[in-house]
């Protein structure tokens, strides 16, 4: 198996809406990649892009939107992702593709543009739960840290002020950093004191959503050691991934992060962490996460060693076990994947000797880096080490500044060209057998579990197969009985989009593990008819139901939960084997859904240049000294050279009687697929000049002229369009007959 | 280091799956697979689902992977890509010498996304590309640029629907077996000139399910079983930039192509592999990917045997899976009806469809003597 080293790093400042598209803001964070790698894009053997979900930028198959952007053109490219946890999957999946023999280098792109999603690029997350048992509740994921967060503090004593340490020494550490979005010098006060979204999650405990790209560049050894002074090596790797049923899981301890990181070790040859590392990164989109993870990095579910470290302030830059130097999501920013690589790039920097302000005082020869995501699932895990200690050394990433890296924050939209958009992604979900006689145990008023007969537990929701015991066969159903117990809770003042909810609403979501049902078996629900200040973890609770007549076989059947009396609570637990529902054509049912977002897209840099030369009656396009060709349409950097243009500086106007039809069709659905009242012409329109390179797709009027006389090689013009608010896009882009 | 396929598994594509939720439709795969292969679950190493967050309906899929593998706490991760990207990436993990054995898995419930076109205009850039018609445009486009630059005509691309529908006829697994004559093809409902309906593959619900293994972990399981060896892996991608990418060829495939074929050393592909599954998801395409495997029509008896997309159905990523499952079955001599005689070799290609042009190959070797192929006998 090849060493691979990690040679180069590039990546764009992080903000919280950037007017450049998101393949502009890959593109630049490539182009330093490669100048710090000392390669050029030729050099390049392959291509990987690490990217979370597609909701944020709003791109179905946002991998192939991004292959441009990535330098991916004309090479072997591929996408991969597991949420949250991508960034640091990223150089695990770069790694295969060196270590594997395969290839001899891999650029490592991870790029994340959340601004699109509107109303919030929190509403994205309403999208990650179970659509069928957990949509229907508008969940979202501040919910879920919190009570995540909630059940931490119970288990490990922490409390919000504690908690709220993290966040002020990772926002002080990102001062120091080029790329960082929200640095600041704040205190425990200043957090404590920030609105309340969640209990108990304030608004300084949370990382920003944020526009961002990092690549880096991975190479075999013997590359690294020919193209870098310091390269850094990746010892050691690890990724796990939890089940989906998130309500089963042990909250308050990441079990998934410590076998991830014990796979890393194994590879490394650490046998003792807490000693053996010199600079940890772990994940931090949250105040509480870091320490959460680092119980699981040190494999420690006393957390007696995480307890000791943060109470001696070893965490600090300075102390024995600096943590976050880079200042992490919380300072840094949270491009969601492009912070994990982020983080990966820290190591690179710091163990390098090359991290300037942020330089760790402990030599640092080892580094570890970690991401998380998914619903609180997956732990992602790389362990890095230079050659030695190597001396701190002055280079270009030592004296970066901000104003270095590129990334054009922008306050609205509104204040560029851009194109708003709403998706109509509509679903009807087959429920299948085990969730057919689930869902119609709502109908009945009943919570209804399923038995694995070889590992003996009772699971909720039902389900038709154990995914602990080999995928063993499972029909033993049981209505169970609609009481429990409150695992953990938040107070939430947030809706599903992140939007403040009116003053004195209160949302209750609490896991409530099920009587009856296996250990920590629970579901996730509201709370009702009690007082927030009285809701405690360890609360008995009962369901309460619609009326029957209003039920409709969906988890709001269950209205919510709310305090079960002493006197009510008698201790008896029983359960009812019930024959599960017959599936045929009748009875068969589906949960339908709706993705409820929007976008509005700023049309880049390139694309702005288009859009308001179009709104001149003119097109252009962007000259590429490089390969002496112009590129159409405008472009801010070239895909064959990654290296950056200007639309402006750069702009070439084509000459509007050389434009002439390449391809024509007649188009005869909408977007949809339902049949157009009249046919729409569609012409790809080239551009007979020597020199130049691309092409503009638009609708054709025919302005009179039968369709019949349609043929390539007929001359056309552009028809100008209204740039009036700056809302524009392709559906504006037309051309006549000339 | 080699990598052998262990064993398959596929529910079978059908246009609606009612009754079954989608993970139960690819635990049925995922059962399929692992008696196949002879393996627990448990024994697996890792697993790598190929999936799009869009047609699953969720953001982030790769959070419902693991339960239906039976791969609770393991490596897994989803690669969105075909499903042979999916396969290409697992024989890395497996080369690497940390991974013994790798599951790969891909599924489509096509039949619950209620706007599928919506979906794929979602695809097309926000900035230049979304044009408030049918995302199929491009395809009219396409194919009308690849008939301006090749020699081939309507009628090939005609013949390419009528063939790979009536061989479907002999597959059991297909859904969309059918005799059309080329009149019902070139003269059926338009979508976007030159594209009639029949050109474009329908969608179907299905999942499929891979187990691979290094070598010598398979040579241990085979357990007196023709063992398929993967000999060679290619993907490629032409720009994502459509206005600056050549509609008359595919690039992805050319460097794919070259890829798999350095690995498997093949130079020739019409005279050195057997049997060929090119993707026809529009029948142009068909065409298109054969010239760039350097095949005419004297090689279109040994291609998609099976009835390729157009008789197996569009299962967005795990449409390439089916294939291959396919291509597994022909090398081990358990393809039943559709068996084509001698076949020791097989190509596999995948392209992820509109507004793409990534590719990806696979080469599988049963490693049998060769010399009799599909066109011979």
């Amino acid at each position: 198996m090849s060493r691979v080293a990690v040679i180069g790093a590039g990546m764009t400042r992080f903000v919280r809406r950037a007017e450049e598209s998101s393949g502009e803001l890959a593109a630049r964070a490539v182009e330093m990649a490669l100048e710090d790698a000392n390669l050029d894009i030729d050099d390049i053997e392959c291509v990987i892009q690490g990217t979370a979900p597609d909701a944020f930028d709003g791109v179905h198959m946002k991998g192939e939107h991004l292959i441009a952007g990535s330098g991916g053109s004309g090479k072997p490219y591929m996408r991969h992702f597991v949420g949250g946890g991508t960034g640091v999957f990223s150089p695990i999946h770069g790694w295969m593709h060196v270590a594997s023999g395969k290839f001899k280098n891999c650029l490592v792109v991870c790029e994340e543009k959340m601004s699109p999603c509107v109303p919030h690029p929190a509403g994205a997350f309403l999208t990650i739960f179970d659509h069928t048992t957990e949509q229907p509740l508008f969940l979202t994921l501040i919910h879920i840290f919190a009570i995540e967060m909630a059940r931490f503090m119970h288990a490990y004593g922490y409390t919000e002020e504690e908690l709220a340490q993290i966040s002020v020494n990772n926002k002080r550490n990102a001062i120091d950093h080029p790329a960082a979005q929200v640095a600041e010098d704040l205190t425990v006060a200043d957090v404590m004191n920030s609105t309340l979204l969640s209990w108990p999650v304030k608004r300084y405990d949370i990382s920003p959503t944020s526009d961002g790209a990092v690549a880096i560049v991975l190479s075999n050894e013997r590359v690294a050691r020919h193209h870098c002074k310091a390269p850094v090596f990746i010892d050691g790797v690890g990724y796990r991934l939890d089940t989906a049923y998130w309500c089963t899981r042990d909250l308050a301890y990441p079990q998934y992060v410590a076998m991830a990181a014990r796979d890393a070790y194994k590879m490394a040859g650490i046998v003792k962490p807490e000693d053996e590392i010199d600079v940890w990164e772990p994940y931090d989109p949250f105040a509480y996460k870091a320490l959460h993870h680092m119980n699981g990095l040190l494999m420690d579910k006393t957390g007696r060693k995480v307890r000791e470290l943060f109470d001696s302030g070893a965490f600090a830059r300075d102390g024995s076990h600096p943590m976050c130097p880079s200042g992490g999501a919380l300072g840094v920013g949270n491009p969601i994947a492009a912070t994990g690589l982020m983080k990966i790039a820290e190591l690179y920097f710091q163990l390098s000797g090359q991290a300037g302000k942020r330089q760790v005082k402990r030599h640092a020869h080892r580094g570890i880096a970690q991401a998380w995501g998914d619903l609180m699932q997956v732990g992602t895990v790389v362990v890095m080490s230079g050659d030695g200690s190597l001396p701190i050394r002055k280079t270009p990433w030592s004296e970066r500044t901000k104003d270095d890296l590129v990334g054009t924050a922008i306050k609205n939209v509104k204040e560029v060209p851009h194109t708003t958009y709403e998706p109509n992604l509509t679903y009807a979900w087959d429920d299948g057998y085990a969730l057919t006689t689930y869902l119609d145990g709502f109908k009945q008023g009943k919570i209804r579990g399923s038995r694995c007969s070889e590992c003996g537990r009772m699971m909720i929701p039902a389900r038709s197969f154990c995914e602990l015991c080999n995928l063993r066969h499972v029909d033993r159903y049981y209505d169970l009985p609609d009481t429990g117990t409150v695992e953990t809770y938040t107070l939430s003042h947030v809706d599903w989009s992140s939007a403040m909810l009116p003053d004195g609403q209160v949302n209750i979501f609490a896991v409530v593990a099920i009587d009856g049902a296996a250990d920590q078996m629970g579901l996730v629900h509201r709370l009702g008819g009690v007082d927030p200040k009285d809701v405690h973890i360890g609360m008995r609770v009962k369901a309460v139901w619609k009326p029957a007549a209003e039920r409709t076989g969906t988890v709001t059947d269950l209205e919510y939960f709310r305090p079960l009396a002493k006197d009510e609570d008698k201790g008896e637990i029983a359960t009812v084997p019930v024959k599960p529902v017959e599936v045929d054509t009748l009875s068969a049912k589906t949960a339908s859904g709706k993705i409820p977002l929007s976008y509005a897209y700023t049309a880049g840099l390139g694309g702005r240049k288009f859009y308001e030369d179009l709104a001149k009656g003119v097109l252009t396009g962007t000259y590429c000294e490089e390969s002496d060709t112009v590129l159409v349409p405008p472009a801010a950097f070239c895909e064959r050279g990654m290296h950056a243009l200007d639309p402006n500086a750069d702009s070439r106007t084509l000459d509007e009687g050389l434009g002439s039809v390449m391809a024509v069709t007649k188009v005869y659905e909408d977007r949809a697929g339902h049949l157009l009242d009249e046919p729409v012409y569609v012409v790809q329109v080239e551009f007979t000049e020597p020199g130049i390179h691309g092409s503009v797709f638009g609708r054709l009027d025919l302005d009179g002229h039968d369709p019949e006389d349609i043929y390539p090689g007929m001359p056309v013009a552009v028809v100008p369009l209204s740039l009036e608010g700056n809302r524009t896009g392709p559906e504006c882009v037309r051309f006549r007959p000339l | 280091m080699g990598v052998a396929v262990l064993g398959v598994g596929f529910s079978g594509a059908f246009p609606t799956s009612t009754g079954l939720s989608y993970r139960e439709l690819i635990k049925r795969a995922a059962e399929m697979a692992y008696q196949d292969a002879g393996i627990e679950p448990e024994e697996v190493d890792g697993a790598v689902s190929v999936e799009e967050d869009f047609i699953s309906g969720y953001s982030i899929a790769d959070e419902y992977v693991p339960d239906q593998l039976g791969m609770v706490r393991k490596p897994v991760y989803t690669v969105t890509g075909d499903f042979l990207q999916g396969i290409a990436s697992a024989v890395m993990q497996i080369e690497t010498g940390q991974f013994k054995t790798v599951v790969v898995e891909a599924y489509s419930k096509a039949s619950n996304v209620l706007q599928k076109d919506e979906v794929l205009h979602f695809a097309f850039d926000p900035v230049f590309g979304r044009l408030g018609v049918s995302p199929h445009y491009l395809a009219g486009i396409e194919m009308q640029r690849f008939l301006d630059e090749s020699l081939h005509s309507v009628i090939d691309v005609g013949e390419v629907v009528t063939r790979n529908r009536a061989r479907a006829i002999a597959n059991p697994l297909a859904p969309y077996g059918g005799r059309l004559s080329l009149e019902d093809v070139l003269y059926g409902r338009p979508v976007a000139t030159p594209v009639t309906e029949s050109m474009i593959a329908r969608h179907a619900d299905g999942a499929v399910v891979v187990v691979l293994a290094a070598d010598e972990t398979a040579r241990e399981r085979a357990n007196g079983r023709p063992l398929v060896r993967l000999t060679g892996t290619g993907w490629g991608s032409a720009t994502s930039i459509v206005e600056r990418r050549d509609l008359a060829l595919s690039e992805g495939t050319l460097i794919a192509k070259e890829l798999a074929f350095k690995e498997a050393g093949i130079e020739d592909a019409a005279s050195e592999i057997d049997l060929f599954y090119l993707s026809d998801h529009y029948a142009h395409r068909q065409l298109v990917h054969m010239d760039a495997f350097g095949l005419s029509d004297e090689d279109l008896p040994a291609i998609n045997p099976d009835g390729g997309a157009l008789g197996m159905g569009d299962l967005f990523e795990a449409t390439s899976g089916v294939r291959m499952f396919d291509a597994v079955r022909q090398l081990r001599g358990e393809a039943g009806a559709h068996q084509m005689a001698g076949a020791n070799r097989a190509l596999v290609h995948g392209w992820r469809g509109l507004p793409t042009d990534t590719c990806a190959v696979v080469i599988l070797e049963s490693g049998g003597p060769r010399g009799l192929n599909g066109r011979d006998a």
